[in-house]
Order: structure tokens, then sequence, then C-alpha cells
């Protein structure tokens, strides 16, 4: 009789990854989103789910899993079983993590070779604001105000090697200037602090700027981006100005563990590429001030290796604050 | 003003209209019982519901999710009183005298003076927002970093108000508290402090695991740790509502905390918690029996109940007037906002005017529902305090566990909270109090932040917070309050703590 359970038992265990992949999404998908909800993560999130349910057949579960500014998250997905019933929805900080991590001697939640991208949904390059009011009309001005009070001219970001900390490093670092950072709870506060005057500069995405630019509140200087942003036409990139490697977007893909099997891969991407195409999606993201951007598997996988290597390199050069 | 009222008129055509007056219903519902289950705050019920407004017009999306927030507050109180759990964070302060009148059999009337204090708040400080928003909004922009560790400073000393018997004990406390509140990645210098190597410990010790653990389970452990089961309560009809003498004595601090709330909540990035202890603390301060408090003071209940509704309406002022948050539920807001198309900030009022009035009146009318839709559910609440102890603890238990989960969905959370279970229960034997602990643990970091912000925009130089002219009233304001409370010890004049520690020692030893 227990020979008899133990062979049902087993030849149920062998089947049970074989049926899974025959017909993949058998049950619901969890996606992790690593931050509390609300943010940018947790609307891009909630905005592709209901299109991609509809690509999946199956309910796609938002599940919050927040913690040490989304490593928790991250390394909770990273480390989820490879089925293809765990996905994970991450923002640019997922490739400065593990670094930060490496400067601090930290065992890393988790590396992110540990994940295999599906595709990217969002990529906004942060733009270089200041308020209407400084004398600062140009970044070269901004920039020879910096050299003549090294250290003086502040500037607020989203958290110490923050996104909005890593792209104010970038352009510091390849102007050879010095300015103060002060880093606030997140990157409302951190809009808050230039707004009140309680610092100079700052970096953000463009939605939460956009409608302090137009109010004549903040001024902008330049982009983050390869080119141009449709809502700021008359905003240089720093590329046009001239500065290598001055290049960062907030960006939000979704990715999985790397061992998922090929052909879950290939059905998750599929199902992603069309919920990015839909209308809904696409409006919804619209109306939150950031575009969506698609990139499938492959593309993606190149746009982030650049992107983790320029971050690597901004995190090595801010090296520890003491 | 004629124009207000004109304008306000249009609002309420709006906000009375079947389908408005309907999502008004729902977010205030919703937000009821988002308050009312600990651990899932505001902040979520607004975001879960979020896309389910995708397909609504503006109005009735801003209007139902202004609706959970403004709810949550009365939800909050519900469980602060009957289970010493508290509902919200705000609600922490309801635990201490809420529970301690339940116990006296008089739940009713304390969720009956929330409800009607949070109504009394909620629909003053609409006027005070509707009225005022533009001018505060410009001085709320004026609160930096140096102000705001002026304002945590003079926060923390009302701490020392706080305690109940010893002040030792309770300083003791609310140091435990700042301790704890070092934990994790510090923000200045991204160094991981006391983590242990557990990278949930990251963001620090949350505050519903450890308020939940403290107030709920600590005191389910020392209820069951007693000799003699504590009685059933079996509360009667004409003990649900507030008899004369609890009337007047809640109307003043109902006033105060409204006014206090308000102020609290227009600062950005401070949390509403703080309102609700500062005005506990004022209100034990100006009470004539002070030594009532923790035991069943309605005060006690009054104050901090309306503060924090009142701070929700004050954390609108930068909304609409700004366009910036003041915290993560406004954060949301503004998102939804955007979503539709509406972009709050000063030319809402221009370009929006039946959305903008609309969702001001649309807060009148919701506080009013949440009071019709509240009251006769305090008769259903108090109910749950018949059901005999052998059921209703685990279910608590229960409650407590699920709700900590929620939260995060952090296993490490949920240890937390346990552990935090068995230190409440330590504390309660040994006599200390434990709200200055979660008062400390949330002070603690946003202080901290403060004061190394300050520092790195003077590069060092304490006198930001001197040259300053709101961080140097407030900090004056702080050593005023500082000497007072020192006076008594340098006079060696027994104030009524130590005659009431006196008193206490005396009918232990008898």
């Amino acid at each position: 009789m227990i020979r008899l359970l133990s062979a049902l038992l087993g030849a149920a265990l062998l089947a049970a990854p074989a049926l899974a992949q025959d017909d993949y999404p058998s049950r619901p998908i969890t996606m992790i989103i690593p931050f509390p909800p609300g943010g940018v993560a947790d609307q891009t999130a909630r905005a592709i789910i209901t299109p991609l349910e509809k690509e999946l057949k199956q309910p796609v579960a938002i599940r919050n899993t927040q913690g040490a500014g989304g490593a928790v998250g991250m390394g909770a997905a990273a480390n989820a079983k490879p089925d293809g019933y765990t996905i994970l929805l991450a923002l640019s900080s997922v490739s400065i993590i593990p670094e930060a991590d490496k400067l601090f001697g930290r065992k890393p939640a988790y590396t992110i070779d540990q994940l295999k991208p599906i595709a990217l949904l969002g990529a906004d390059p942060t733009v270089l604001v200041v308020r209407a009011e400084s004398p600062w009309k140009t970044v070269k001005e901004l920039e020879e105000a910096a050299k003549k009070e090294p250290g003086k001219i502040a500037y607020s970001s989203s958290g110490i090697y923050g996104t909005l900390h890593m792209a104010m490093a970038m352009f510091t670092n390849a102007a050879g200037i010095n300015m103060k950072h002060v880093p606030f709870n997140g990157g409302g506060p951190a809009v808050t602090a230039l707004l009140g005057g309680h610092v100079q500069a700052l970096a953000s995405g463009p939605g939460p700027v956009l409608a302090h630019i137009k109010a004549g509140k903040l001024r902008p200087l330049a982009n983050w981006g390869t080119k141009r942003l449709a809502v700021l036409p008359d905003v240089p990139t720093f590329a046009e100005l001239g500065y290598k490697n001055v290049e960062f977007y907030i960006w939000a893909g979704l990715f999985a563990p790397k061992d998922v099997p090929a052909p879950v891969m290939e059905k998750l991407r599929a199902a992603v590429k069309k919920a990015a195409a839909a209308p809904e999606f696409g409006s919804a993201m619209e109306k939150l001030g950031s575009p969506v951007a698609y990139l499938d598997a492959p593309e993606f996988e190149k746009f982030w290796a650049a992107d983790a290597a320029r971050l690597a390199e901004a995190v090595k050069r801010v090296g520890k604050v003491e | 003003m004629l124009d207000v009222l004109q304008n306000l008129g249009d609002g309420f055509a709006v906000a009375l209209s079947p389908g408005v007056l309907l999502y008004a219903f729902i977010g205030c519902l919703v937000g009821t019982l988002v308050g009312v289950l600990p651990g899932i705050g505001p902040l979520a019920g607004i975001s879960l519901l979020l896309p389910a407004t995708f397909g609504l017009d503006a109005t009735r999306a801003v209007v139902m999710l202004a609706g959970i927030y403004y709810g949550a507050m009365y939800g909050g109180s519900t469980t602060s009183i009957l289970m010493r759990i508290p509902g919200e964070a705000a609600s922490v302060m309801t635990c201490i005298d809420g529970y301690a009148m339940a116990r006296k059999g008089r739940a009713g009337p304390a969720l009956t003076i929330a409800a009607i204090g949070s109504y009394i708040a909620g629909t003053a400080s609409v006027v005070a927002l509707m009225l005022l928003a533009p001018p505060l909004a410009g001085f709320a922009l004026r609160f930096g970093p140096p102000e705001q560790f002026a304002l945590l400073v003079l926060g923390l000393l009302v701490l020392a108000y706080m305690s109940v018997g010893s002040m030792l004990k309770s300083l003791a406390m609310a140091t435990l508290g700042l301790l704890l509140g070092t934990i994790g990645i510090d923000h200045m210098s991204g160094y991981q402090r006391y983590g242990y190597g557990l990278h949930e410990l990251g963001d620090g010790i949350g505050v519903v695991p450890l308020a939940v653990g403290l107030f709920g389970l600590g005191e389910i452990l020392a209820t069951a740790g007693r000799a003699k089961p504590p009685e059933v309560i079996h509360p009667r009809f004409r003990d649900l509502l507030p008899d004369r003498r609890e009337m007047r004595e809640a109307a003043a601090p109902v006033a105060r905390g409204t006014i206090l709330g308000f102020l609290v909540g227009i600062i950005p990035g401070s949390a509403h918690i703080i309102a609700t202890f500062v005005s506990y603390a004022v209100e034990k301060k100006l009470s004539k029996k002070p030594e009532e408090f923790g035991k069943g003071a309605i005060a006690g209940v009054a104050g901090p109940e309306s503060a924090n509704n009142a701070a929700t309406s004050g954390a609108f002022v930068p909304m609409l007037a700004l366009g910036i948050p003041s915290g993560p539920v406004t954060a949301v807001l503004i998102a939804a906002m955007m979503v539709h198309g509406v972009q709050p900030g000063p030319l809402m009022m221009t370009q929006q005017p039946t959305l903008f009035w609309g969702f001001i009146a649309s807060m009148y009318v919701g506080n009013l529902m949440l009071l019709i839709l509240n009251l006769p559910l305090v008769g259903l609440f108090v109910q749950v305090l018949r059901i005999p102890y052998g059921y209703l603890f685990p279910a608590i238990v229960m409650f407590c566990i699920l709700g900590v989960y929620a939260a995060s969905g952090s296993i490490v959370d949920v240890w937390i909270m346990l552990i935090m279970g068995v230190l409440g229960y330590v504390l309660r034997k040994l006599d200390f109090e434990t709200a200055p602990i979660v008062l400390g643990l949330i002070l603690s970091p946003l202080i901290e932040l403060a004061m190394r912000q300050s520092l790195s925009m003077s590069n060092g130089s304490y006198t930001i917070f001197l040259e300053k002219p709101i961080a140097a009233t407030l900090l004056a304001a702080a050593l005023v309050l500082l000497i007072l409370g020192l006076l008594p010890l340098v006079r060696g004049v027994a104030d009524w703590r130590a005659r009431l520690a006196a008193a206490d020692g005396d009918a232990e030893s008898k």
C-alpha cells in the first residue's frame, strides 16, 4: 500500500512540472513589486496587469514586497522558483543595489545575473531642474557657479545611491564639479525641498516636475536622454551639450528568475508584447506622464547592460560617503 | 466671501448629484473598513482601488479616493477602543484611554465621541481648507529640514508629558523607541545599522508590527496571564451614548485637537500621528484631573481622534494649492488626479472649478455620511465585547498576524510583531507605558534625517537652526517647555505625578 502510494506520489511529482510547462499558465501568476503601493512601479504594474490577464487568461496578482529600497522584493523574485509563476517589475535601481552592497562589503540580496529580462515597459530620462528665480539659465552657468564655489550649491535626491542621486552624480562627474548632496526620503519630498528653496537643483523624472515647470516655478536646464522630450522640446540633452556618458533613465521593466524554461519565457514575452501595445495601457501611462517605451527581451537586455555599466561606474565614483 | 459661497453652492450641486454621492459613499465605506482592519491603512486602500477608477470621470474618482483617506480616520479608532489594537498608525494614542474606557464598560461612549469628534474636526478643517488654503500652503513650503528638526524636537519634549506614572519610566521607554528607530539603512551614508544580515531590516522596524505587537498582542498575553479571567462586558443600550459629563469634558479637546491636527497636517513630511500625541499631551497638561489619563479619560480619546481627522484636511492644503504631496497618501491622490487628466495646483481652482468645488463640497457630505454610517455601527461593534475570551482572543491574534502580513507581505514583520508582543507583556507586568516606544520609533528616523540634512545644508554649522526664524521660534518654545518640566525637580516640589505614585504605593502596601 505504502509502495503504491509512494509510486503514485512520485509519478505525480514527475508529471507536475511537465504538465505545468505544457499548458503554462495553468494557475494565477504573482507579480512582485519591490516597492510600497502607490509609486511609479506599483502604478505601472496595475496598469499592465489588466491587458496582461487577458493575454495569459489567468489572474495576475500583485504582491508589494517592500523593504531596503527594493532589495527585499528583488531578492525574493531572483530566488523564486523559476517556473514562470513569479515575475518581477523593477525600476532602474535593480542595477544599483548590488553595486552598493559590493561597496559596503554586504552580502547581496541578489546579483543582476540572477534575473532575466522579459520586456522594458517605460523609460523616462531625468530632467535637471532649478528654481525659476535662480540666476542659472543654462547648464554651463550652473557649472561655472559650482566651479566658483565648490560644495556650495545643494541638490536634493530621493535617497543616497538612489536613482536621482546617481543621475546627478553622472553629471557632476562629467563636469568635474562638486555639488552638495542632501538626500530625502523619496522623490516627492525631494521636489518639495526644491520648491521651498531649501536646495537649489534636482534631477527628477519629468512627471513630478512638469506641472511646476509649466506654472513657472521651476526651470528645466537639460535632460539625461538621447533625444529631447516631446513635452519639453526646448530643453537640450546632455549629449547635445557635449557631456559624455551622462545618460540616465528612470525605467520600469519586467523580469523573471534566470532559470525559467525557454517555452514559458516565450509565452511571457509574447503576452507582455501584446499587453504593452494595448490602448488601455498606453493611455494610462500617458496620463501618468510616462509614455510607454516598449523593448522586447533582446533589445532590453542590451539597453540594461549599458545602463548597468554606467550606474556601476557612477556608484564607484561616488564611493562611500563619510 | 460671496464668491466662495457661490462656488460652494455649485460644488454642492455636483457633490449631491446621485452619481457622485454614490462614489463618495463607496469611498467612505471602504475607508472605514480599511481603518478598522489593523495593518491595512489608507495608502494601501487607495492604491488598490486606483485602477478601478480608470473608467470613471475625474470628479467621481477623486471624491471616492479622498473618501477612503478621511474615512480611514473614522475606522481607525474602533479596534483601538475595543481591543487595544491600533487599526491605523494614527490611532495609537486612542488605544490608551479608549481601551481603558472599554474595560470600564464605556466602550459605546468612547466610540461615539470618537465619531462625533472626527465629524466636527473633519467639517471644521474643510472650512479652514476652503478659506485659507493659498496663504497656508506658502507657509508650509517654508518648512525645510531645519524647521522640521525644530518641530520634531518640540514633539520629542512633549513625550515627557505622556507618562501616566513615573516620568523616568516613560523617558526610558521613549529612549528605547528612539534606539529601535536607528535600525536600518542610514539615509545619509547608505550604511546598514543593526541589520544582522537581514535585508528585511533595511527599512528599519515598521510601525505597524511594533504597535500591533506591543498593544494588541501584549494586552492579550497580559489578560490571559491573570489568575482570574476578566468579566465579559455586557454593554446595555443606555451605555452606548456618552452622558452629559462626558460630552462636556470632550468639547474643548475636540476643538483643540482640530486646530492642532490641521496645522500639523499642513506641514509636508510630518506624520499624522505626531498631531495625535501632541494633542494627548496638551489635553493632559490642561486637564483638571490629569491622573485620570491612562485610566479612561474621555479627553484622551476626543483630542487625538479629532486631531487625526483634521490632519487629513490639512494634508490637502499643499496638495490642492501647490500640487505638492505632504505625504505618501497625498502623493497617490495626486497621481490619481493626473491619471484623470487633472493637475492639482494653483491653476486647478480656475481650470477645473467643477472638480475643485465638487471635491470640497463632497468632503462636507462625506463627513456627514461617515457620522451617520459610524454611529449605528457603535452598537454593533460593542457586541464584540460579549464574545467569551476563549473565542475572542484567538481571533484577535489571527487578525494581528493577518493584518501585519497584509501590510508588508513580509514574514519578518510577523516575527517582529510576535517578539514585540512578548516585550509588551513583560513591560506591562513591570508597569511600563508602551506608547512612548511607538512614538520614539516614529520620531527617531525623522529627527535624525532632518538634523543631518540641515547640517549638510549648512556645511556642519549648527547656527542654521537659529538663523531660520521658524526654526528658532520652535526651538525657543521647546526650551520653555523643558524649563517648565524641570522646575518642579529643581524646587523639590512634588507634582501630581509623584503624589499619584505615592498614593498608589500606599494602596499597595495596605
